[in-house]
């Protein structure tokens, strides 16, 4: 499905903070490895962060003037399998969480490129930026 | 069913009237609310309860006052989706579109907070020897705002929050056609615990438009709609001395140059267009091709027509929505055929649209007539709707002439990268919001919005910040001690 509108990019963004925080939330209580339990409480308050961030940023930005049709964003290709299976091993839960940063980046930075209105591509890209940092410390966890 | 009750000093209250108008939700064509025609003496009711309110609210300091406007801010901001989903389902804008009015709206609640330096007066002393002279600005008394139904939210917050943090008490009358999204702004105000009787809301047709027009105890009137009830308001406010600002129709004009960057310009060509469905004061109705454009643009206008979106606003992804009513739809239509009668060439025809689950709403889709001339009625009259005609022009001149001949002067646009064309529109163009490079050019809260020509009648424009001189008297004092 299209991403064409303002509205529909801000609604999906709102989703993709929203699907990772159900995730880490899920995930906290049974993580035993004390490095990953403290990136993804990290991580959780983030997205809090991320979900009302986005949801101020398509009530207070949004500006009738500029309401322009948006071509090429596609909700599809965002599309994740993040299946944490019977969740309980530690490096299911580290594949999830770098599964959806690396789909929040993905996404945060092409959509800040399509986006019209210029403050919102600017959060766009700063919350790209720090899934980005995100990935990176995923990616340094030893669970060995 | 929702049946609506007028909201007067600072209560709920039903109207005495027997008549009553169905409210129809235009996505499916579904009676949603009742709303009552109201008589002029529930008029009456609500301007003595706004006269009996106004002394100690003029007496109230413009910093209590504003914080009265702090807090507004605050509520409609919790209540913004809500209202927002109210707006799309009585009128049948996009939510994305309704999200834009509603904070235009609160911008208005926003920039109206700045009272205590937009109503300042000045002075000047020795005017003679010894003697000192102030201009003092002081609130008048009772205004009343009549509203359009294409824009319920935002209109009547053009002037409530100006007249009101001035010092004045206020009634509004939405729309007969949308005044849900009206009624449950009115629930935040209530919220707000303004003074008994400072705002005040009745709903209601002809009969409540009358009254506010004749009422001796309202000072000044604000009014946005066709052009000639404009026209009309503005008359009978000056036969009974009343302050008027009185916003008409509109026919705009887009002058696309063959300099014009196409790739960047056309999503906002496509939003003048057909944004709110084309029921806007400042949508593109016109779009003129000047010179060797021509092709170019119209093989790229009509590809792109041809891709939007039509639907149900509340669908995400929907980019245009249906029209107001059966009735509004039905006027559309008819200019439609007039277009094809009068010999202009209809290359995308919006006539039979059709939306999945809504076989009752009031759709049409997005409809391009060609090779029309300025003498056609399609050319000339507003259609307040999605229907465009494209207008061939030699040169950049003969495309002005066109927006000079006009009877309206709402607004006009420009698409160029020409710095001396766009310095030429400006200073030439013969009508008062002008976008270049922008197909809305819409003032903000901070700015006069209003037309010249026939799309105006009065002196002083809605918000920005003139709007203070209309809602208040200007008392000048001469002293020598």
């Amino acid at each position: 499905m299209a991403l064409n509108t303002f509205g529909a990019i801000m609604g999906f963004a709102g989703q993709v903070a929203g699907d990772a925080l159900a995730v880490y939330r899920e995930a906290l209580p049974k993580v035993k490895n004390p490095d990953l339990r403290g990136i993804l409480e990290t991580l959780a308050r983030e997205e809090e962060k991320n979900c009302a961030l986005m949801e101020q940023a398509r009530r207070e930005n949004v500006t009738e003037m500029i309401l322009e049709p948006v071509t090429g964003l596609e909700r599809d290709s965002y599309t994740i399998d993040a299946n944490l299976g019977n969740g309980s091993i530690d490096s299911d839960f580290l594949k999830a969480a770098l599964i959806f940063e690396e789909r929040a980046e993905r996404f945060f930075r092409e959509a800040s490129a399509k986006m019209p209105v210029p403050e919102v591509a600017r959060i766009f890209r700063k919350v790209a930026k720090k899934k980005e940092a995100n990935c990176i410390a995923l990616k340094a966890v030893d669970l060995s | 069913m929702q049946k609506l009750k007028n909201y007067v000093n600072g209560e709920w209250v039903d109207s005495e009237t027997k008549e009553w108008g169905d409210i129809r939700c235009p996505a499916t064509g579904e009676k949603i609310a009742e709303v009552p025609y109201s008589t002029s003496a529930d008029v009456d009711k609500a301007v003595q309860a706004a006269r009996e309110a106004f002394w100690d609210w003029r007496c109230t300091p413009p910093m209590t006052r504003m914080r009265y406007f702090f807090k507004l801010k605050e509520l409609l901001e919790k209540s913004f989706e809500d209202i927002a989903r109210t707006l799309v389902v009585e009128e049948g804008k996009t939510l994305d579109e309704s999200r834009g009015e509603v904070r235009r709206m609160i911008e208005n609640v926003e920039h109206a907070t700045g009272v205590t330096t937009m109503m300042t007066g000045y002075n000047l002393e020795d005017i003679s020897q010894g003697i000192d002279c102030t201009a003092e600005r002081q609130p008048v008394g009772v205004f009343g705002v009549i509203a359009p139904f294409n824009f319920p939210a935002m209109v009547p917050w053009w002037f409530l929050p100006y007249a009101v943090v001035a010092g004045n008490t206020y009634l509004v009358k939405p729309s007969e056609q949308v005044p849900m999204t009206q009624a449950r702004i009115f629930e935040v105000v209530d919220e707000c615990n303004f003074p008994e009787g400072v705002v005040n809301m009745v709903h209601g047709s002809r009969d409540v438009v009358n009254a506010m027009l004749n009422h001796p105890q309202i000072a000044g009137i604000s009014f946005v709609g066709q052009s000639s009830t404009a026209r009309h308001v503005y008359k009978v406010c000056g036969e009974t001395g009343k302050r008027v600002q009185s916003l008409g129709g509109a026919k705009n004009f887009l002058l696309v140059m063959p300099d014009a960057d196409l790739e960047k310009g056309m999503p906002s060509i496509m939003t003048s267009f057909y944004g709110c469905a084309g029921e806007r004061c400042l949508s593109g109705s016109v779009l003129v091709a000047v010179g060797d454009v021509y092709d170019r643009l119209k093989e790229k206008f009509v590809a792109a027509s041809k891709a939007l979106k039509v639907g149900n606003g509340l669908v995400e992804g929907v980019q245009m929505g249906p029209l107001v009513s059966q009735k509004h739809m039905d006027k559309v239509l008819g200019y439609i055929e007039k277009g094809i009668r009068e010999g202009a060439k209809l290359i995308l025809d919006g006539r039979n649209v059709k939306v999945e689950g809504c076989p009752n709403g009031f759709y049409i889709g997005p409809t391009i007539f060609d090779e029309v001339d300025p003498s056609m009625t399609i050319a000339r009259e507003e259609i307040f709707g999605p229907v465009v005609s494209i207008v061939r022009v030699k040169n950049f001149d003969e495309g002005l002439k066109l927006i000079d001949n006009s009877e309206y002067g709402n607004a006009a646009c420009l698409y160029t990268t020409n710095g001396c064309t766009a310095r030429e529109f400006k200073y030439r163009a013969g009508a008062s919001m002008l976008g270049i490079n922008v197909g809305i050019a819409a003032p903000m809260a901070y700015f006069p919005f209003g037309g010249m020509k026939g799309s105006f009648y009065g002196d002083i424009k809605g918000h920005g910040r003139e709007v203070f001189q209309f809602f208040t008297n200007t008392k000048v004092v001469i002293q020598r001690w």
